[in-house]
């Protein structure tokens, strides 16, 4: 399967040595999305949790310092970016660093709390992607052995499919699966987001929806199914 | 066809074992997970895993492997000093107690550390600076451990250190620049690898100031 049947027109490539971006209009759409909303992040406050008090008609108001809120939205910012990285790079190697890179800094946004739930979560959230790195570089370097290159323009351009390479691609989309928190490992991750300061804690989610649409055009890329 | 020729034949047939061996080595440490009860042996048996995944990226055995190791071992120690640091700030947090960045079993009272820490991470700094490159920068940066651990007891001056992470930060952006000139412009190569080699002789030894001691407040006191 070739990469205008997937992303549609190939646009043009950016060569830099041996590192080259293909561009499509699939890729820009989702590059430029993940761009938009970390600059909605970087220039949005947090909102202040509201909970009712039991036995009294008070309100209990959870806030985010200074501080923290400081570095939160940095963290945020870099995890946009990240995903904005991993979306227009042609390349296995860059995008399994970046989703490497999302799973960090999504342990980084929610380590600066303060309920111990919420860092249970984080904690087991943090052991899953830990334990996801295996799948997600060792996938990514079975591609390489059973290919021969990284990059998705050369692998696109192959004539043929091995069973390694259908190994490798299962590895890498559990890698993926584990890393950023989604469907089977979605329960270490589902507390997380009962942390105050919203818009930084969509990034977690908009990351991890953006990388598996990229990871699945990747694979198909690789394995050729049709 | 995707091996090179001069590859010896023994050197290939060892992919398939080695990539066994990892997943055997995988397995067992899930399993060594699954059987745990307590929090910190679960994540040092995670480092396992990690040990696991270095194994299938040094099976391949190419410049791109290595490429890819030095990243996966940089991913697994940050993750590892992530989720460490979220279990101390949970317990912390349950017992109401502060724990110290760098314990020590013993109170270190002793001559050697008040005379010894200058002389001693100056050689190291000194030889690391001649070696330069990564090496050179680990070496360096063991001294200033050194001189950070030595002194710990009496106090560090705290504007010192932040003026290490500045350098530390300004040496990195070197590097980067180095290695966007080696991509974007490969004509003025020299400059680019100048750049990026002395950029990550600076980043590895003032690395210190990045693995949290900064934020610490053990340290503020001067």
């Amino acid at each position: 399967m070739d990469i205008a049947t997937l992303g549609g027109q190939l646009l043009g490539q950016i060569p830099l040595g041996d590192i080259v971006l293909y561009l499509t209009p699939f890729n820009l759409f989702m590059f430029a999305g993940a761009l938009i909303f970390t600059t909605l992040i970087a220039i949005s406050r947090t909102e202040t949790q509201v909970e009712a008090e039991f036995g009294s008609l008070n309100d209990n108001e959870v806030k985010v310092g200074l501080k923290e809120f400081k570095i939160r939205r940095f963290l945020a910012v870099v995890c946009g970016l990240a995903t904005a990285g991993a979306m227009i790079t042609g390349d296995v190697f860059n995008f399994t660093l970046l989703v490497a890179l999302i799973g960090i800094v999504n342990i980084g946004i929610v380590s600066a709390v303060k309920q111990i739930d919420v860092l249970n979560a984080a904690f087991q959230y943090g052991l899953i992607a830990m334990i996801a790195s295996l799948p997600l570089f060792g996938g990514a370097a079975i591609i390489l052995a059973s290919t021969g290159t990284l990059s998705i323009l050369e692998i696109a351009q192959l004539s043929f499919t091995t069973p390694m390479m259908f190994f490798a691609s299962v590895l890498l989309i559990l890698g993926i699966a584990g890393e950023t928190g989604i469907a089977p490992f979605y329960a270490t991750k589902a507390e997380m987001f009962r942390t105050p300061g919203s818009p930084f804690i969509l990034i977690i989610h908009l990351s991890s929806l953006l990388v598996i649409v990229r990871a699945i055009e990747i694979l198909l890329i690789i394995n050729k199914p049709f | 066809m995707i091996v090179p020729e001069v590859v010896p034949a023994i050197t290939v047939s060892l992919f398939l074992p080695a990539l066994y061996v990892a997943l055997i080595v995988g397995f067992i440490a899930l399993l060594g997970i699954s059987f745990q009860k307590k929090d910190v042996h679960a994540l040092i048996l995670t480092d396992i895993v990690g040990v696991a995944m270095l194994i299938i990226v040094a099976a391949v055995g190419t410049d791109l492997a290595e490429a890819l190791i030095l990243p996966g071992l940089v991913v697994e120690l940050a993750e590892i000093m992530a989720i460490s640091e979220i279990l101390m700030s949970r317990e912390m947090r349950k017992t109401g107690k502060k724990v110290s960045f760098m314990p020590m079993p013993i109170k270190m009272d002793m001559e050697i550390l008040k005379t010894a820490p200058n002389f001693l991470s100056l050689v190291l700094i000194v030889y690391g600076i001649f070696l330069t490159g990564f090496t050179g920068g680990a070496v360096a940066g063991v001294g200033i451990l050194f001189y950070a651990l030595a002194r710990k007891s009496r106090g560090l001056p705290f504007q010192l250190w932040e003026g290490v992470s500045g350098i530390s930060g300004v040496a990195w952006c070197i590097w980067l620049a180095g290695f966007l000139i080696l991509f974007v412009a490969p004509e003025i190569w020299l400059l680019g690898l100048l750049m990026s080699s002395f950029g990550i002789l600076l980043k590895v030894a003032s690395k210190m100031g990045l693995i949290g001691v900064l934020g610490r407040e053990e340290f503020k006191r001067n």
